[in-house]
C-alpha cells in the first residue's frame, strides 16, 4: 500500500534554515545541511527546501547548499524558490535535486511547465500553488500572498496537470503560519479535481492536523515549524498516524 | 588482484548523482572500480552494468541509440551478463513500451510496459510502497520482504511471465516491482532514494553477484 509521505520543509537563505513570516522577524533555526541530514536519518519520507530569498548574489551559496544536502541524504529532495526559467531547473537538477518546484514563474508563463516536463519528465516537475480566498472565490496568489492573480484556484490546478506537472505542492495562504491546521476545504477541492499527487502545506500545529491532512486525500503532508522547533519528532507523527490507521513508512 | 569493473550508464534520463554516490560509498576500499558509460563501450570489459532511468521509455531508448550505447548493451545482456536496471532502466528490458507511442525495447524479458489500468488512481504512483517477494536469491534476500521503497512511475510491466517476477507491489493492482532473468535484474523503484534498504539492495547487487 502506498504510504502517506511526511515531508519536512526547509526555508533556506544561503545555507541557513530560517523561520519568518513574509520576510519579517526572520530567525535562524539551524544549518541547512545538518538539519537535512537529521531529518533523512530520523524517518522523513522526502525533503523539501525552498530558497526564500532567491536573490542573485545569494543563489550561488544556495545551490552549493543543495549540492551538499544531496550528498548526505538518500531520500528524494524537492527544491524550489525563485525558479524562473528552464536553466534554473536544469541547474537545480544538476545540483542533485530530484524534483524542482515552480511557483510564480509558472503563473506568469504557464508554458514553462510543459517545456520543463517535456525536457526532464513530469516526475520531477512540481508546481507550487499558493491559494487564498478573495471575494468568496479561491484564487491563486503570488509573492507570498501579497499579489492576487486572476487565476481561479481549481481551474489553475487542472491546467498545471494538463500542462504536465507531476505533482502539486498546495499551500493555503489563509492557514499558512497560523498552526491551526491545514486548509481541509481548499485541499479537498484540489484533490477531487486533479489526479496527480497533491502535497498539503500550510498550517500544521498539532498531531491531529496531520491526520486531518491525510483525510483530504493529499498523499504528502508538509510541515516546518513543528519539526524545526522540535515540538514533534517525525517518528512521533508517524506513530500517531499508524494508530489512526493511516499507512506510513516506519 | 584485478579489480571488477562496474559500468554506470548515463542515458541522460534523470540525474545520476545519487546512484553514483551510493556506488562509490559501497566500493570504497574494495576491489572494484566505477566507470561512467556515456557512449559506445566494449561490453566484454565490464563485470556489472547499472542503468538508472527516469522519465519516458521512448526518450531513454532514443538517447541510448543516439549515444551508440544500445548495440553493446544488447550484446552484453544477450550474454546474460550482470545487470541492474532501475525504473525506466528496468522497463526497457521489455519488448515494447506504450508511453506516448509504441517504442520497441531491448526484448530481454518478455512483456510490455503499459499504464496502470485503474483510471481513478493518483498518477504517477509516487512515494513509498511495500515490496512482496515471490522468491529470494543471493541479492534479493528475505530481509527485503515487506520493506518500503520509493517509487515514481506511471507505467508498469505487464504480460510478464510469473517466473520472471521476483517481487510485486500493490497499487490499484498487483504489478512487478522486481524482475529477474538469469543475471539480469530490474527494479521499478529507486533504491538510490530508498534510504537504508535501498542502499542494502545496491550493496548486495554489487558485492554478492
Amino acid at each position: 500500500m502506498l504510504k502517506t509521505r511526511i515531508i519536512p520543509c526547509l526555508d533556506v537563505i544561503k545555507n541557513k534554515v530560517v523561520k519568518g513570516v513574509n520576510f519579517r522577524n526572520i530567525r535562524v533555526m539551524g544549518n541547512a545541511v545538518e538539519m537535512a541530514k537529521y531529518y533523512s536519518l530520523s524517518g522523513a519520507d522526502e525533503l523539501c527546501m525552498l530558497d526564500i530569498n532567491a536573490s542573485y548574489q545569494k543563489r550561488k551559496t544556495f545551490i552549493k547548499t543543495v549540492e551538499s544536502i544531496a550528498k548526505v541524504i538518500n531520500i528524494p529532495l524537492t527544491v524550489g524558490g525563485g525558479v524562473s526559467d528552464l536553466s534554473d531547473i536544469t541547474d537545480l537538477l544538476n545540483a542533485g535535486a530530484d524534483k524542482v518546484s515552480i511557483n510564480s514563474a509558472a503563473v506568469k508563463n504557464p508554458k514553462l511547465i510543459r517545456q520543463a516536463s517535456l525536457r526532464h519528465g513530469s516526475q520531477c516537475i512540481v508546481v507550487a500553488i499558493d491559494g487564498k480566498r478573495h471575494k468568496d472565490k479561491m484564487r491563486v496568489v503570488i509573492k507570498g500572498g501579497r499579489e492576487i492573480t486572476k487565476n481561479e484556484l481549481i481551474s489553475w490546478a487542472k491546467k498545471v496537470q494538463s500542462l504536465g506537472a507531476g505533482e502539486i505542492l498546495m499551500t493555503s495562504m489563509d492557514t499558512d503560519g497560523v498552526q491551526n491546521g491545514f486548509d481541509s476545504n481548499m485541499l479537498k477541492k484540489v484533490t477531487s479535481n486533479v489526479n496527480i499527487p497533491v502535497i498539503a502545506s500550510g498550517g500544521v500545529g498539532s498531531l491531529e492536523h496531520f491526520y486531518l491532512g491525510h483525510l483530504t486525500r493529499s498523499t504528502g503532508l508538509l510541515a516546518a515549524s513543528v519539526f524545526h522547533s522540535r515540538k514533534y519528532k517525525i517518528k512521533t507523527v508517524k506513530k500517531y498516524l499508524i494508530n489512526k490507521g493511516v499507512p506510513v513508512r516506519l | 588482484m584485478k579489480k571488477k569493473v562496474i559500468g554506470l550508464i548515463d542515458g541522460q534520463s534523470g540525474n545520476i548523482g545519487s546512484i553514483t554516490k551510493a556506488i562509490k560509498d559501497i566500493i570504497k576500499g574494495r576491489p572494484y572500480q566505477l566507470k561512467i558509460i556515456k557512449s559506445h563501450f566494449n561490453y566484454s570489459s565490464f563485470d556489472k552494468i547499472i542503468l538508472p532511468g527516469q522519465g519516458a521509455y521512448a526518450t531513454l531508448m532514443s538517447n541510448l541509440k543516439r549515444f551508440k550505447i544500445i548495440k553493446p548493451l544488447k550484446k552484453y545482456l544477450e550474454n546474460n551478463s550482470s545487470y541492474l536496471g532501475i525504473c525506466v532502466g528496468m522497463q526497457i528490458l521489455s519488448n515494447q513500451g506504450y508511453e506516448d507511442k509504441i517504442t520497441k525495447g531491448l526484448g530481454i524479458i518478455n512483456g510490455d510496459i503499459k499504464k496502470f489500468r485503474n483510471k481513478k488512481l493518483i498518477i504517477p504512483h509516487m512515494g513509498w510502497n511495500t515490496i512482496n517477494l515471490n522468491k529470494v536469491d543471493t541479492i534479493i534476500t528475505n530481509s527485503f520482504d515487506k520493506r518500503d521503497f520509493y517509487f515514481v512511475h506511471s507505467y508498469i510491466f505487464q504480460n510478464i511471465k510469473k517466473s520472471d517476477v521476483l517481487a510485486f507491489t500493490l497499487y490499484g493492482q498487483k504489478f512487478p516491482s522486481i524482475v529477474k532473468k538469469g543475471n539480469i535484474y530490474g527494479v521499478q523503484f529507486h533504491p538510490e532514494k530508498s534510504h537504508k534498504h535501498g542502499l542494502n539492495l545496491i550493496k548486495n547487487y554489487i558485492l554478492k553477484s
